[in-house]
C-alpha cells in the first residue's frame, strides 16, 4: 500500500468571493491543478473531497469525488472523511487544501519521505507557519480525527497533538537539493486567500521548464534542448509546434510518457518529445 | 485453388538432392496463411521438435505468402523457420526482397530442406525443380561475396539466400541473408551450415494471380499512399536508429549488459548526430515505398546498413560509444553473417563476465570498441574465446557455472533486444512468454508501454491485453506477410488486412477469423516448444532484471518485481486458454479448430 493525495474543496472562500476551487489556473481551475499535482507525486490515486452540494469544476476522470455530508465542520472533517475514504487503499495520505497554485511534486513527495514507521503525520513548518493543510498523514488515523471531531475539535493542529508528529522546518525541507532546487521558496505552501493573492500569483510567469525534440521531430533545425515558460503539456508543445497526436507523446522527466496535454508543470520539469512509432 | 497460392510446397532431401512436393489443402493455407504462420505448421507436419537443430534430420523451411508477388507495398518478404540451435525451440526469422518473389514463382508455397549434403553446396529450385551444385568455390565467402559470386555465375534472374563463414561455423547465432538483409534471430544460418548448404537459389518459373486482381491493385494504391504518410516518416526520414536518444531519454536503452538503462555517450551513436555526417544512401526492399534502410559510412570508405538494434548492442550494451568502432563491428557482422542482438548481447556478457573476475580475458573491457572487434573476429575464426562465445551466451554460461549465470540476459536462450523490461511492463511481459524467446518482433508490446495510455512503471491487467493484442497482431503480419512498419496506417487493422487477404485469395475473410487466426499460430508456436522441450520455467525473464532497480535520470529507480511479472505471465496464461503451467488446454486448442480447420499433426501435447 502506498500513498494516496487528498485534496480538500469545501471552504466558503468568503475572503476570495468566489470559490476557490473554480478559479482559473492557466487554461484549468485551481482545484483540477492541485488535484493534478498530487496525482503527479503519489501516482493517480487521489480525491477530492467536497462540501455537501458543492459544484466542481472539471476534474480528471480518475479523480475520485468524495462527498462530505457534515456541513460547517471545518478542514477537520475533510481530514477525516478522506482518510476514512483512502485508509482501505493506502497507508498514508498528502492532504492539502485547494488553494496552493504553486505545489510542487517535490515537496509532497519530500514530505511523504519523512515518513517512519513511528510516526503519524508529518508536517512542514514553513514561511512561518505550520501547514496541517499541505501535510502527510497516516491513514489509520481516521478514527482518531472522527473522534477529536466528536469532541469539538474544529482545527486541523489538534490531530497533530493527539499523535507521534514529525515535523519538517525549512532548513529540513531545503537539505533535500532536488526540493531545494526546484522550490528555493517553498512556494509549495503559499496560498491564497484574497483576490489580490490570486491576482498577484496568476500574473507571475509559467514556470521554466526544459523541453528537447527527439528523432524526426528534431529534424529542420529543432535538435537540443530549449528552456520554454509553460504550465501544461499543453502549452509547452504549442510552444515548440507540436501537436500531441496518435505520433507524439511526450515523457515528463523520463519517466511518465503521455498525450495529456492538462498536465500541469512545475519548475525544473523535462519534457522530451518523441515519436510514438517506437520500436524497430 | 485460392488466388495467391500453389497450394504445395517442396521438401528437398540434402542427402539424396531430390525433392518432393508436400499438398498444402485450402483448409491449412487459410488456418495459418503463409509466412511464420505455415512454417509453423510444417514444422509441425514435416519435422520431430525433438530432433537437435544442427542434426541432419533437423528441417527448416523458407515460407512465402498469398501477398508475396502482388502490388502491395511491403509484401516481399518470406520466413525462415526451423528449430533454433540457439534457443531450442522454434525460431522464424523474416527477411525481404527479390528471393521472396522468385522463391514463390518458382511454384511453391515453401521450400524446405531436410537432411545433409555430402560436400558444400548449393541448392538449386527453379521450373526444373530441384538440385545441388557444388559451393566449395563459395564456401568461407561472406554471404554477400557468395551472393554475387553465385548469381555471376548462375546468370539473371536467379536470387539467392546464403550464410556467411559463421553459419558454416555453425556459430548459433548465425544468419541468412539475402540481398543485404538478414533472417537474423535464432541462428537459422547455423541450422544450414550444419546441412553443408551455403546458399539457396532461386529462379522464377511461373505466375500466380490474385483472386480479384483490379481490387488489388486499387488496395495497393491506396496503400502506398497511406505509406507516405505520418506513420512511416520515422523509419523514412531517420531510420529506428532514432530510438536510440530517445530511449536513452526515458532510461530504457540497455547499457553495460543491462546495468543501466541510460548511456552517456549515446548522443554520439545518435541518428540525430550521425545522419548529418555519415549518411549515404537509403535504400528499400523490393516492393517497399517506405525505404527505411539507412546506410552510414564506415570508417575506410565503407558502409554500413544501421538499424537501432545492431547500435544498441554493438554500442551502449557493450559500453562502446565510438561510432566507427560500432559501426565496423555492425558491418562486420554481415560480413560474417551473424545476428547483431545475440553477438553484442553475448560480448556484453563475456565483459560483465571479465569485470567480475569470472572470465579469463582482461583484454575484454565494456568501453573497448577493439576488444569488441576482436572478440567478433575470434567468433569466427574460432580461436581464443571465440569458440566460447560463438554458443551463445547462455550456453557459454552454463558452461562457465556459477556466479557467471547471474550476469545472463536471455529469455530461452535468446539475448535481449534494445528495451530494458524494468522499465516497459507490456514489453516485460511480452518478452516472457513469446516463443523464440526475447524477441521485439513477435511481441511489439513497447508499442502499449511508450503509447501513452499505460503506466510504464505499475504493471496491470491492461498491459497483459496490450501484449495480447500485439502479438496477436505481429503472428498475422507475419503470417499474411506484410512489414511492420507499416503497423501505423491500419486504423482497424484485422478488418483491413482480411480485406487485403480477400482480394488475393477470393476467401471471404473477416477480422474475427483473423483473430482466432492469430491466436491459433501463437498456441502452433507454443505447441511446437512443448515438444521440444519446453518448461514452464522457460516463460520468464532473467533474474539479473527481478527485483534488480534500475537508475532513472529523474534520481528514482525502477524495479520490475518478479511478483508483478508472474502475476502477468498467470493472467497471460488464462487469458491465452493455457493451464497454471502455460500448456495450452484441449479445450482452448479445439476451440481454434471449430470451423474445420484441421488440427496440428501430433498434437499430444494440449491438455
Amino acid at each position: 500500500m502506498g500513498a494516496v493525495g487528498i485534496v480538500l474543496s469545501g471552504g466558503r472562500s468568503s475572503r476570495m468571493g468566489a470559490p476557490k476551487a473554480c478559479l482559473e489556473w492557466h487554461g484549468s481551475t485551481l482545484l483540477a491543478r492541485t488535484a493534478r499535482i498530487l496525482q503527479r507525486a503519489v501516482g493517480q490515486r487521489v480525491m477530492v473531497v467536497r462540501a455537501p452540494g458543492q459544484q466542481l469544476p472539471e476534474l480528471p476522470a480518475d479523480v475520485e469525488v468524495v462527498d462530505d455530508e457534515e456541513e460547517g465542520l471545518g478542514p477537520m472533517q475533510g481530514v477525516a472523511v478522506g482518510l476514512a475514504t483512502a485508509q482501505d487503499d493506502a497507508e498514508l495520505a498528502f492532504v492539502c487544501s485547494t488553494d496552493l497554485p504553486f505545489l510542487h511534486p517535490a515537496f509532497v513527495e519530500r514530505v511523504l519521505d519523512g515518513f517512519t514507521s513511528e510516526v503519524d503525520a508529518v508536517v512542514p513548518h514553513a514561511r512561518g507557519h505550520r501547514q496541517p493543510l499541505a501535510a502527510g498523514y497516516r491513514t489509520a488515523l481516521a478514527p482518531t480525527v472522527a473522534e477529536l471531531l466528536a469532541a469539538g475539535a474544529r482545527k486541523p493542529a489538534m490531530i497533530l497533538d493527539a499523535c507521534h508528529t514529525h515535523w519538517l522546518d525549512e532548513a529540513t525541507l531545503l537539505a533535500d537539493p532536488r526540493l531545494a532546487a526546484v522550490d528555493p521558496q517553498l512556494e509549495s505552501v503559499r496560498n491564497i486567500n484574497v483576490p489580490e493573492d490570486y491576482e498577484l500569483a496568476r500574473a507571475e510567469p509559467p514556470p521554466q521548464v526544459t523541453v528537447e525534440r527527439f528523432g524526426t521531430l528534431a529534424r529542420n533545425g529543432q535538435r537540443g534542448a530549449r528552456t520554454i515558460e509553460a504550465a501544461t503539456l499543453g502549452q509547452a508543445a504549442q510552444a515548440v509546434d507540436l501537436v500531441l497526436d496518435q505520433h507524439v507523446v511526450a515523457a515528463l522527466n523520463g519517466e511518465r510518457i503521455t498525450r495529456d496535454t492538462q498536465v500541469p508543470l512545475v519548475r525544473g520539469d523535462q519534457l522530451a518529445f518523441l515519436s510514438a512509432d517506437a520500436g524497430g | 485453388m485460392a488466388g495467391g497460392y500453389f497450394n504445395q510446397a517442396l521438401l528437398v532431401d540434402l542427402g539424396t538432392g531430390t525433392g518432393r512436393t508436400v499438398p498444402l489443402s485450402d483448409q491449412v493455407l487459410r488456418a495459418y496463411l503463409g509466412g511464420v504462420g505455415l512454417g509453423t505448421w510444417l514444422l509441425h507436419e514435416l519435422s520431430d521438435p525433438a530432433v537437435d537443430a544442427l542434426d541432419p534430420d533437423s528441417v527448416l523451411a523458407f515460407v512465402f505468402s498469398p501477398l508475396v508477388g502482388t502490388p502491395l507495398t511491403t509484401s516481399a518478404k518470406f520466413a525462415v523457420v526451423a528449430r533454433s540451435p540457439l534457443t531450442g525451440m522454434l525460431t522464424d526469422a523474416l527477411a525481404s526482397s527479390h528471393f521472396a518473389i522468385a522463391g514463390k514463382l518458382t511454384g511453391h508455397d515453401a521450400i524446405a530442406v531436410t537432411g545433409r549434403c555430402d560436400r558444400p553446396s548449393v541448392l538449386l529450385v527453379d521450373g526444373d525443380g530441384a538440385r545441388l551444385v557444388p559451393a566449395d568455390d563459395v564456401w568461407g565467402m561472406s554471404a554477400a561475396g557468395a551472393e554475387a559470386a553465385l548469381s555471376a555465375r548462375l546468370g539473371g534472374g536467379w536470387r539467392i539466400a546464403a550464410i556467411g563463414p559463421a553459419g558454416e561455423a555453425q556459430v548459433r547465432y548465425a544468419t541468412i541473408s539475402h540481398d543485404g538483409r538478414h533472417a537474423g534471430r535464432g541462428g537459422l544460418g547455423a541450422v544450414l551450415g550444419a546441412k553443408g548448404l551455403k546458399a539457396v537459389a532461386v529462379h522464377a518459373a511461373t505466375k500466380v494471380a490474385p483472386a480479384d486482381p483490379e481490387g488489388v491493385v486499387a488496395a495497393a494504391r491506396d496503400l502506398r499512399a497511406r505509406s507516405f504518410g505520418p506513420a512511416t516518416a520515422k523509419y523514412r526520414e531517420l531510420g529506428t536508429l532514432s530510438n536510440l536518444l530517445a530511449f536513452n531519454a526515458i532510461n530504457t536503452l540497455p547499457t553495460r549488459n543491462f546495468s543501466s538503462g541510460r548511456f552517456d555517450e549515446a548522443p554520439l551513436l545518435a541518428a540525430e548526430e550521425l545522419h548529418d555526417l555519415r549518411h549515404v544512401a537509403r535504400n528499400s526492399c523490393a516492393s517497399c515505398s517506405i525505404g527505411c534502410e539507412h546506410i552510414y559510412a564506415t570508417k575506410g570508405g565503407g558502409g554500413a546498413r544501421v538499424e537501432y538494434e545492431n547500435v544498441y548492442a554493438l554500442g551502449p550494451l557493450c559500453g562502446v560509444s565510438d561510432p566507427d568502432d560500432v559501426l565496423s563491428a555492425s558491418a562486420r557482422c554481415d560480413e560474417l553473417g551473424i545476428d547483431t542482438i545475440s553477438a553484442g548481447g553475448t560480448i556484453a556478457w563475456a565483459m560483465s563476465c571479465v569485470e567480475a573476475g569470472l572470465l579469463d580475458a582482461p583484454w575484454l573491457r565494456f568501453g573497448d570498441g577493439a576488444a569488441m572487434l576482436r572478440a567478433l573476429d575470434e567468433v569466427a575464426t574460432q580461436t581464443g574465446i571465440g569458440p566460447l562465445l560463438a554458443e551463445g551466451s547462455q550456453r557459454a554460461a552454463e558452461r562457465i557455472g556459477g556466479e557467471a549465470l547471474e550476469h545472463l540476459v536471455t529469455v530461452k536462450g535468446l539475448e535481449l533486444p534494445g528495451y530494458d523490461p524494468r522499465t516497459l511492463p507490456a514489453m516485460a511481459l511480452g518478452l516472457a512468454v513469446n516463443a523464440r524467446g526475447a524477441d521485439h518482433n513477435r511481441s511489439g508490446a513497447y508499442e502499449a508501454d511508450l503509447g501513452g495510455e499505460l503506466d510504464r512503471f505499475d504493471p496491470s491487467d491492461a498491459h497483459v491485453a496490450a501484449a495480447i493484442g500485439t502479438e496477436d497482431r505481429a503472428a498475422i503480419m507475419d503470417s499474411m506477410i506484410l512489414c511492420k512498419f507499416l503497423r501505423g496506417v491500419f486504423d482497424d487493422p484485422f478488418d483491413e488486412w482480411a480485406e487485403l487477404l480477400s482480394l488475393v485469395t477470393g476467401w471471404h475473410m473477416d477480422g474475427d477469423e483473423l483473430t482466432d487466426t492469430a491466436r491459433r499460430i501463437v498456441l502452433a508456436k507454443r505447441m511446437f516448444n512443448l515438444r521440444a522441450g519446453w518448461t514452464p520455467d522457460d516463460d520468464g525473464l532473467p533474474d539479473r532484471l527481478l527485483d534488480t532497480p534500475v537508475e532513472l535520470s529523474s534520481g528514482r529507480t525502477a524495479t520490475l518485481a518478479r511478483d508483478r511479472l508472474e502475476t502477468m505471465i498467470a493472467t497471460y496464461h488464462r487469458a491465452r486458454g493455457l493451464d497454471a503451467d502455460g500448456v495450452p488446454t484441449a479445450s482452448a486448442w479445439d476451440d481454434l479448430h471449430l470451423s474445420g480447420t484441421p488440427p496440428l499433426p501430433r498434437t499430444t501435447a494440449a491438455r
